[in-house]
């Protein structure tokens, strides 16, 4: 294990854990956008250079984006606030994450090369040998992704249509914005 | 088909009746199932006249036809049930005036007709079974007529209960007959038995049992015990059930399987001596009874065993001449008992009648013939049949001399006990305090024919040398047994001497009930008599208490098993509940749980 | 190698802790995408282990996936925000019991 791997995975790992646990929502967007981005250098450092590019482009420079986006559009940067229903679920769900890396790591743990690295040539992962195998043996899969996408975007379009303005509001919704005001204030 | 209609059309005046009666106002419910019983009465005639016929559903149990038989006994008893029940009908029309269970009454009057003519034309057990059953229910239906009062439901229970145990004999006797013979056809057995040279030895414990069932049916010592009780019943009831036709339905027995009983000496000796047991208790009992109906009662077990004795004796023909007879007399007396009742408001207590005659001379006179005719007064219709059975005793084969004077004994208490009753209804003062008028014609009409028939229909068949019409037309439906004929003098002297024997009762019962001043042991013998020689408590004690103890022990167990079968349940509710809970609504939740479901696979995945 | 895996695993686990604990769905739906990236590594490391380039192809795949998963479920969370004013998932309980 090189200093750089030890460096990403110390890096990988807190801007995760920041992600998680942060309660603003954009500073958790930006630990994980972060995150993202030390995984486009871990893919560089994999031989998989098309990926990583593809990775800091759509992943970080796209989808997060749209997350921002979303967040300050619904004023909801104030994450996890007013009562918890389910208090339990804070240890539980960290005893239940803890169990499944355990298990996981576990069953990783004997994995090595099946050949010795300098043998390897995965040609860095270039846009040139990749795209003679996705549209070679993954044509299908290409075909599938591009209807996927296709649908994708009808069905957001469709999501977000002007929907019944000025709806009676629930009373746990205006409750809610209730408890919202009181804290804001 | 005819014989289907006979059995058909009193079921569906008892259906019509049952459904629509109470829309009906009276007479109409009576006139109807009165109707419908002449009707019967009039097809069983045409099928008597035109010769009888057969009626059969094949296969309706596995190997058991459905058949129904008119032949010359299934006729002869199809005409005295009909006959006899038409009368009554008529009767209870009147009697039943004013009831408002009214249509139900001729519901199951009919209903009773339908089920009793199953049991005569029946060609087979199990056809005769049904019959058997469901006399038992419409009489467990009609004693517990006025089932409001607890008298009346606890009797009718009474009455079901003893008739079940002897049903369960009846069930035993069939089941061995079927096992040894594998056929329950009245027709086949009866070819079967008289055919075979080697008869199996288990037939005496089928004739035994199928006599079970008839000593249950026809209150027989020891299940006698019932028919006093039945008295709860209104007063057409106990005349046309309890008296004329379902009590009489164990000789009918007994004579259908003469057959299977002429073979069997030593259980014909048990039905003899069981016969004329219950003729000595009836005779005994009835004659410290308070109650008018009570003393015909114990006097129509009296009968009984008389018809019974015959029947053990191997005179069938006699019994079933008996069974007409007493059929008339009986009924006679039930419902000039009836009359009396109807005529005093309900009371039914003798010591509080007397002096009837002057009230109610045409009841009177059907009283007094109906009492001449049981005692056996001579020439009259009771008589001759009597005297028959007496002195069948010494001439059929399986007789004895100690049968014929134990049969001369109970006569003459029979005269006794029926002056008794004359007398005290009708003869000196008034001692009650109602107003009593005479019953109406819809009343005293059929007693009229009642009587008529209580004095002439012993002339259907006299000693020899005069005509006997019943022994030969009988014949061919009876089974064959050797008379040891008498000499015509000792014949015709021991009828004399039988006609003695009654006027001497009946004397002796006159003055004994009018003039003399009873003895102290006789009003000892009185009291013990009208408790029926505490029978009945005897039995509560021996048998009925017990069960009911135990009854109650099992209730106890029930109410464990109850309680432990709903703790079960509510387990499956508790579960229920707390399984509910996981439903909590929160995504999160359900979340958790997926994860949880895949954490347990992968762990259980990793350490394979 | 191994390492990699393991850092992929530990990323899972920390999405999954994440999916459970946020409680506004905004935050959940930023969870599912750290798992994803943690499978995404997976493949990756997994394609450098054998040599062939399928694993990067099927990262790939689940790049474009995750796009257009974002664009429904982004679409999905504003829809539900319009009709009650409120991203907290736990007040979307109306089939509890």
């Amino acid at each position: 294990m090189s200093a750089f791997d030890l460096i990403a995975g110390v890096l990988l790992v807190a801007s995760a854990l920041a992600a998680v646990t942060l309660r603003n929502a954009v500073h958790a967007g930006l630990a994980l956008v972060g995150n993202f981005l030390v995984l486009a250098t871990v893919y560089f450092a994999l031989e998989a250079q098309f990926l990583g590019w593809i990775q800091i482009i759509v992943y970080a420079g796209a989808v997060m984006v749209l997350f921002l986006f979303v967040i300050m559009l619904l004023f909801d940067a104030r994450a996890d606030i007013g009562l918890d229903p389910l208090p339990w679920m804070r240890p539980v769900g960290a005893a239940l994450a803890a169990v499944f890396f355990l298990a996981l790591a576990y069953a990783f743990s004997g994995i090595g090369p099946e050949h010795p690295l300098a043998e390897i040539k995965l040609a860095g992962g270039l846009p040139g040998p990749l795209g003679r195998l996705l549209y070679g043996p993954w044509l299908y899969v290409v075909l599938l992704i591009a209807v996927l996408l296709f649908a994708a975007t009808v069905a957001a379009v469709v999501l977000v249509q002007p929907g019944v303005r000025g709806a009676r509001k629930k009373p746990q919704v205006a409750e809610r914005e209730r408890e919202l005001e009181e804290v804001g204030r | 088909m005819l014989l289907l209609l006979i059995i058909l059309l009193p079921l569906l005046g008892f259906v019509f009746l049952g459904l629509f009666g109470k829309q009906l106002r009276e007479p109409a419910p009576g006139v109807i199932a009165s109707a419908l019983a002449g009707l019967s009465f009039l097809l069983v005639l045409s099928g008597v006249l035109t010769g009888g016929g057969e009626w059969a559903i094949e296969d309706w149990l596995p190997g058991i036809p459905f058949g129904l038989v008119l032949d010359p006994l299934s006729g002869y008893m199809g005409l005295v049930v009909t006959g006899i029940g038409f009368l009554i009908h008529v009767y209870a029309i009147g009697y039943m005036h004013g009831d408002e269970g009214f249509s139900r009454f001729f519901a199951y009057l009919n209903f009773f007709i339908a089920m009793m003519m199953t049991l005569v034309l029946a060609g087979s057990y199990p056809v005769m079974f049904i019959g058997w059953e469901g006399v038992g229910l419409a009489s467990f239906l009609l004693i517990g007529f006025w089932y409001t009062e607890k008298v009346n439901a606890d009797s009718a229970r009474k009455a079901f209960i003893t008739n079940r145990i002897g049903d369960l004999g009846f069930l035993l006797g069939m089941a061995l007959l079927y096992s040894l013979f594998g056929t329950l056809s009245i027709g086949e057995l009866r070819e079967a038995i008289e055919t075979s040279t080697v008869l199996p030895l288990a037939l005496g414990t089928a004739g035994l049992l199928l006599f079970v069932g008839a000593v249950g049916k026809s209150a027989q010592v020891p299940l006698m015990v019932w028919l006093p009780d039945a008295m709860a019943g209104p007063t057409p009831v106990s005349a046309l059930i309890h008296a004329a036709t379902m009590v009489t339905a164990g000789v009918y027995l007994i004579a259908r399987s003469s057959f299977l009983y002429a073979n069997l000496q030593d259980v014909s000796y048990v039905i003899a001596v069981i016969g004329i047991l219950t003729a000595a208790y009836g005779a005994l009992s009835a004659l410290g009874q308070w109650d008018i109906k009570k003393i015909v009662a114990y006097s129509t077990i009296s009968q009984l065993g008389y018809m019974f004795l015959a029947v053990g004796v191997g005179a069938y023909w006699i019994a079933l001449f008996h069974v007409m007879t007493h059929a008339f007399y009986k009924a006679l007396l039930f419902m000039a008992s009836g009359s009396v009742i109807h005529a005093l408001g309900g009371e039914q207590d003798v010591r509080k009648m007397g002096g009837l005659k002057k009230y109610l001379p045409r009841t009177h006179l059907h009283g007094l013939v109906g009492a001449l005719s049981l005692a056996g007064f001579p020439l009259l219709a009771g008589f001759w049949s009597k005297d028959a059975i007496i002195t069948a005793t010494l001439a059929y084969p399986f007789g004895g001399t100690g049968f014929y004077l134990a049969g001369l004994a109970v006569a003459l208490l029979t005269a006794v006990y029926a002056m008794r009753w004359y007398v005290l209804v009708f003869l000196g003062e008034y001692k009650g305090s109602g107003q009593p008028h005479e019953a109406p014609p819809v009343m005293t009409v059929p007693n009229d024919v009642l009587a008529v028939g209580a004095v002439f229909a012993g002339f259907l068949a006299l000693p020899e040398p005069l005509w006997n019409l019943i022994e030969p037309y009988l014949a061919p439906a009876l089974a064959h047994v050797e008379v040891h004929h008498m000499s015509l003098a000792l014949e015709w002297g021991l009828i004399a001497l039988s006609a003695v024997v009654a006027l001497a009762g009946l004397y002796l019962g006159y003055l004994a009930f009018t003039r003399w001043a009873l003895p102290k042991w006789y009003l000892t013998f009185q009291t013990w008599s009208a408790n029926a020689f505490y029978v009945d408590r005897v039995y509560n004690a021996l048998i009925v208490n017990p069960l009911k103890e135990l009854a109650l022990v099992l209730a106890l167990f029930d109410g464990f098993l109850d309680t432990a079968y709903i703790a079960l349940a509510g387990v499956s509710g508790w579960l229920g509940n707390r399984l509910a809970r996981l439903q909590t609504g929160y995504v999160r939740t359900y979340g958790a749980l997926m994860v949880l479901g895949l954490v347990a696979v992968l762990v259980w995945g990793v350490l394979r | 190698m191994s390492y990699y895996l393991l850092l992929s695993a530990l990323l899972f686990a920390i999405g999954l802790y994440g999916v459970l604990a946020r409680r506004t769905a905004i935050l959940i739906f930023m969870s599912i995408e750290l798992m994803l990236n943690a499978a995404n590594l997976a493949f990756v490391a997994f394609a450098r282990n054998s040599g062939s380039l399928d694993g990067q192809a099927m990262a790939l795949v689940v790049i474009a996936l995750a796009a257009a998963e974002v664009a429904v479920g982004l679409g999905i969370i504003v829809a539900v925000f319009r009709a009650r004013s409120s991203t907290s998932v736990d007040d979307l309980a109306e089939l509890r019991g």
